[in-house]
Protein backbone atom coordinates (compact mmCIF):
# COMPACT_ATOMS: atom_id res chain seq x y z
CA UNK A 1 0.00 0.00 0.00
CA UNK A 2 1.52 3.61 -1.05
CA UNK A 3 0.37 6.78 0.12
CA UNK A 4 -3.24 6.61 0.81
CA UNK A 5 -4.08 7.86 3.57
CA UNK A 6 -7.63 9.15 3.17
CA UNK A 7 -6.77 9.83 -0.31
CA UNK A 8 -4.86 12.86 0.01
CA UNK A 9 -2.38 11.98 -2.72
CA UNK A 10 -3.30 9.33 -5.81
CA UNK A 11 -3.88 5.97 -5.71
CA UNK A 12 -3.99 3.71 -8.66
CA UNK A 13 -4.34 0.26 -8.17
CA UNK A 14 -4.15 -3.10 -10.91
CA UNK A 15 -5.65 -6.14 -10.99
CA UNK A 16 -4.86 -9.07 -12.87
CA UNK A 17 -6.51 -11.61 -14.23
CA UNK A 18 -3.88 -13.89 -13.44
CA UNK A 19 -5.35 -16.95 -15.40
CA UNK A 20 -3.87 -20.52 -16.56
CA UNK A 21 -2.40 -19.13 -19.60
CA UNK A 22 0.83 -17.78 -20.95
CA UNK A 23 -1.34 -14.48 -21.08
CA UNK A 24 -2.61 -14.68 -17.58
CA UNK A 25 1.24 -15.21 -16.05
CA UNK A 26 2.06 -12.25 -18.65
CA UNK A 27 -0.65 -9.85 -16.57
CA UNK A 28 0.48 -11.25 -13.04
CA UNK A 29 4.17 -10.25 -14.15
CA UNK A 30 3.31 -7.10 -15.55
CA UNK A 31 1.29 -5.91 -12.60
CA UNK A 32 4.10 -6.44 -10.34
CA UNK A 33 6.55 -5.01 -12.72
CA UNK A 34 4.23 -1.97 -12.09
CA UNK A 35 3.98 -2.29 -8.58
CA UNK A 36 7.53 -2.54 -8.39
CA UNK A 37 8.09 0.63 -10.30
CA UNK A 38 6.03 2.25 -8.15
CA UNK A 39 3.60 3.04 -10.62
CA UNK A 40 0.70 1.48 -9.47
CA UNK A 41 -0.23 -0.63 -6.45
CA UNK A 42 -1.16 -3.90 -7.04
CA UNK A 43 -5.16 -5.68 -5.26
CA UNK A 44 -6.16 -9.21 -5.30
CA UNK A 45 -8.89 -9.71 -8.64
CA UNK A 46 -9.73 -12.95 -6.92
CA UNK A 47 -10.81 -11.46 -3.59
CA UNK A 48 -13.03 -8.65 -5.49
CA UNK A 49 -14.23 -11.54 -7.30
CA UNK A 50 -14.88 -13.30 -4.19
CA UNK A 51 -17.01 -10.52 -2.56
CA UNK A 52 -14.38 -9.95 0.42
CA UNK A 53 -15.57 -6.78 1.90
CA UNK A 54 -12.30 -5.04 2.37
CA UNK A 55 -11.09 -5.66 -1.33
CA UNK A 56 -14.19 -4.48 -3.09
CA UNK A 57 -14.66 -1.42 -0.85
CA UNK A 58 -11.20 -0.40 -1.50
CA UNK A 59 -12.16 -1.15 -5.38
CA UNK A 60 -15.03 0.59 -5.03
CA UNK A 61 -13.34 3.76 -3.55
CA UNK A 62 -10.01 4.14 -5.68
CA UNK A 63 -10.05 7.09 -7.94
CA UNK A 64 -8.07 4.77 -10.62
CA UNK A 65 -8.81 0.50 -10.74
CA UNK A 66 -6.78 -0.42 -13.91
CA UNK A 67 -7.46 -4.25 -14.88
CA UNK A 68 -5.47 -5.83 -16.97
CA UNK A 69 -7.22 -9.18 -18.51
CA UNK A 70 -4.73 -11.76 -20.54
CA UNK A 71 -7.19 -12.14 -23.05
CA UNK A 72 -10.54 -11.34 -24.52
CA UNK A 73 -12.61 -13.48 -22.53
CA UNK A 74 -11.68 -10.38 -19.98
CA UNK A 75 -12.95 -12.35 -16.92
CA UNK A 76 -11.48 -8.97 -14.90
CA UNK A 77 -13.26 -6.56 -16.46
CA UNK A 78 -16.75 -8.89 -15.80
CA UNK A 79 -15.90 -9.01 -12.23
CA UNK A 80 -15.48 -5.49 -11.90
CA UNK A 81 -18.45 -4.54 -14.04
CA UNK A 82 -20.57 -7.30 -12.29
CA UNK A 83 -20.12 -5.55 -9.37
CA UNK A 84 -20.20 -1.66 -10.64
CA UNK A 85 -16.88 -0.93 -9.84
CA UNK A 86 -15.50 1.66 -12.18
CA UNK A 87 -11.89 0.69 -14.13
CA UNK A 88 -9.26 1.11 -16.83
CA UNK A 89 -9.16 -2.13 -18.86
CA UNK A 90 -6.05 -3.57 -20.68
CA UNK A 91 -6.18 -7.09 -22.68
CA UNK A 92 -2.36 -8.91 -22.73
CA UNK A 93 -3.21 -10.12 -26.24
CA UNK A 94 -3.90 -6.50 -27.62
CA UNK A 95 -0.19 -6.18 -27.15
CA UNK A 96 1.02 -8.18 -30.01
CA UNK A 97 1.01 -11.20 -26.81
CA UNK A 98 -0.43 -14.73 -28.47
CA UNK A 99 -2.37 -16.38 -26.37
CA UNK A 100 -1.10 -20.15 -25.93
CA UNK A 101 2.30 -19.13 -28.00
CA UNK A 102 4.25 -16.02 -27.09
CA UNK A 103 6.92 -17.04 -24.50
CA UNK A 104 6.94 -15.04 -21.61
CA UNK A 105 10.04 -13.42 -21.16
CA UNK A 106 11.87 -10.41 -19.20
CA UNK A 107 12.00 -8.35 -22.61
CA UNK A 108 8.17 -9.05 -23.51
CA UNK A 109 7.12 -8.30 -19.31
CA UNK A 110 9.31 -5.03 -19.60
CA UNK A 111 7.84 -4.21 -23.45
CA UNK A 112 4.37 -4.32 -21.95
CA UNK A 113 4.56 -2.90 -18.43
CA UNK A 114 6.57 -0.25 -19.96
CA UNK A 115 3.41 0.65 -22.97
CA UNK A 116 0.65 0.17 -19.97
CA UNK A 117 2.58 2.56 -17.62
CA UNK A 118 2.46 4.86 -20.47
CA UNK A 119 -0.83 4.93 -21.06
CA UNK A 120 -1.56 5.64 -17.15
CA UNK B 1 -19.35 -6.82 18.69
CA UNK B 2 -15.88 -5.79 17.41
CA UNK B 3 -15.00 -2.89 16.18
CA UNK B 4 -11.69 -2.37 14.42
CA UNK B 5 -10.22 1.34 12.94
CA UNK B 6 -7.48 0.19 10.66
CA UNK B 7 -4.90 2.81 10.34
CA UNK B 8 -1.34 3.24 10.51
CA UNK B 9 -1.78 6.39 13.06
CA UNK B 10 -1.89 9.41 10.94
CA UNK B 11 -4.57 12.23 12.27
CA UNK B 12 -7.41 11.17 9.67
CA UNK B 13 -7.27 7.65 11.00
CA UNK B 14 -7.00 8.72 14.84
CA UNK B 15 -10.05 10.66 13.98
CA UNK B 16 -12.23 8.00 12.66
CA UNK B 17 -11.08 6.28 15.97
CA UNK B 18 -12.21 9.02 18.29
CA UNK B 19 -15.32 9.49 16.12
CA UNK B 20 -15.88 5.76 16.80
CA UNK B 21 -15.66 5.76 20.59
CA UNK B 22 -17.70 8.61 20.94
CA UNK B 23 -20.32 6.76 18.80
CA UNK B 24 -20.04 3.50 21.07
CA UNK B 25 -19.75 5.53 24.21
CA UNK B 26 -22.75 8.28 23.15
CA UNK B 27 -25.39 5.15 22.64
CA UNK B 28 -23.87 2.61 25.29
CA UNK B 29 -23.04 0.20 22.81
CA UNK B 30 -21.53 -3.50 24.33
CA UNK B 31 -18.40 -3.30 21.85
CA UNK B 32 -14.16 -4.16 21.87
CA UNK B 33 -12.55 -1.13 20.05
CA UNK B 34 -9.65 -2.52 18.42
CA UNK B 35 -6.92 -0.25 16.66
CA UNK B 36 -4.61 -1.87 13.74
CA UNK B 37 -2.02 -0.18 12.98
CA UNK B 38 0.12 -3.13 11.38
CA UNK B 39 0.07 -2.57 7.51
CA UNK B 40 0.47 -6.01 6.61
CA UNK B 41 -2.84 -7.02 8.62
CA UNK B 42 -4.44 -3.87 7.26
CA UNK B 43 -3.61 -5.33 3.65
CA UNK B 44 -5.03 -8.69 4.40
CA UNK B 45 -8.05 -7.13 5.69
CA UNK B 46 -8.24 -5.82 1.42
CA UNK B 47 -7.55 -2.48 2.45
CA UNK B 48 -5.45 -0.13 0.34
CA UNK B 49 -6.90 3.42 1.51
CA UNK B 50 -7.06 3.88 5.24
CA UNK B 51 -8.48 4.63 7.43
CA UNK B 52 -11.06 2.23 7.31
CA UNK B 53 -13.95 1.19 9.78
CA UNK B 54 -14.48 -3.08 10.04
CA UNK B 55 -17.31 -4.50 12.15
CA UNK B 56 -17.32 -8.18 13.51
CA UNK B 57 -14.33 -9.18 10.98
CA UNK B 58 -15.90 -6.85 7.82
CA UNK B 59 -14.85 -4.19 6.42
CA UNK B 60 -17.63 -1.26 6.05
CA UNK B 61 -15.92 1.49 5.17
CA UNK B 62 -12.50 2.50 3.08
CA UNK B 63 -10.71 5.90 3.14
CA UNK B 64 -13.03 7.83 4.65
CA UNK B 65 -12.94 9.92 7.78
CA UNK B 66 -16.70 8.97 9.18
CA UNK B 67 -18.20 11.10 11.80
CA UNK B 68 -20.05 9.93 14.77
CA UNK B 69 -23.32 9.43 13.06
CA UNK B 70 -21.86 7.67 10.18
CA UNK B 71 -20.27 5.23 12.59
CA UNK B 72 -23.28 4.83 14.32
CA UNK B 73 -25.50 3.88 11.56
CA UNK B 74 -22.84 1.26 10.31
CA UNK B 75 -22.53 -0.02 13.81
CA UNK B 76 -27.02 -0.34 13.72
CA UNK B 77 -26.96 -1.88 10.11
CA UNK B 78 -24.46 -4.64 11.31
CA UNK B 79 -26.40 -5.43 14.33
Amino acid sequence: MGCACGLDCPVLISYACSGAANTGLLADQVARKLMGDKVADMSCLAAVGANVSGFVLSAKETPRNIVIDGCKIGCGAKVFTEKGLIFEHYVITDFGVVKGKTPITEEVIQTVSAEIASRL
Amino acid sequence: MKVQILGTGCPKCLTLEANTRSAVAAEGIEATIEKITDIDEIMDMGVMITPALAIDGEVVSVGKVLNKDQVLALIKGAK
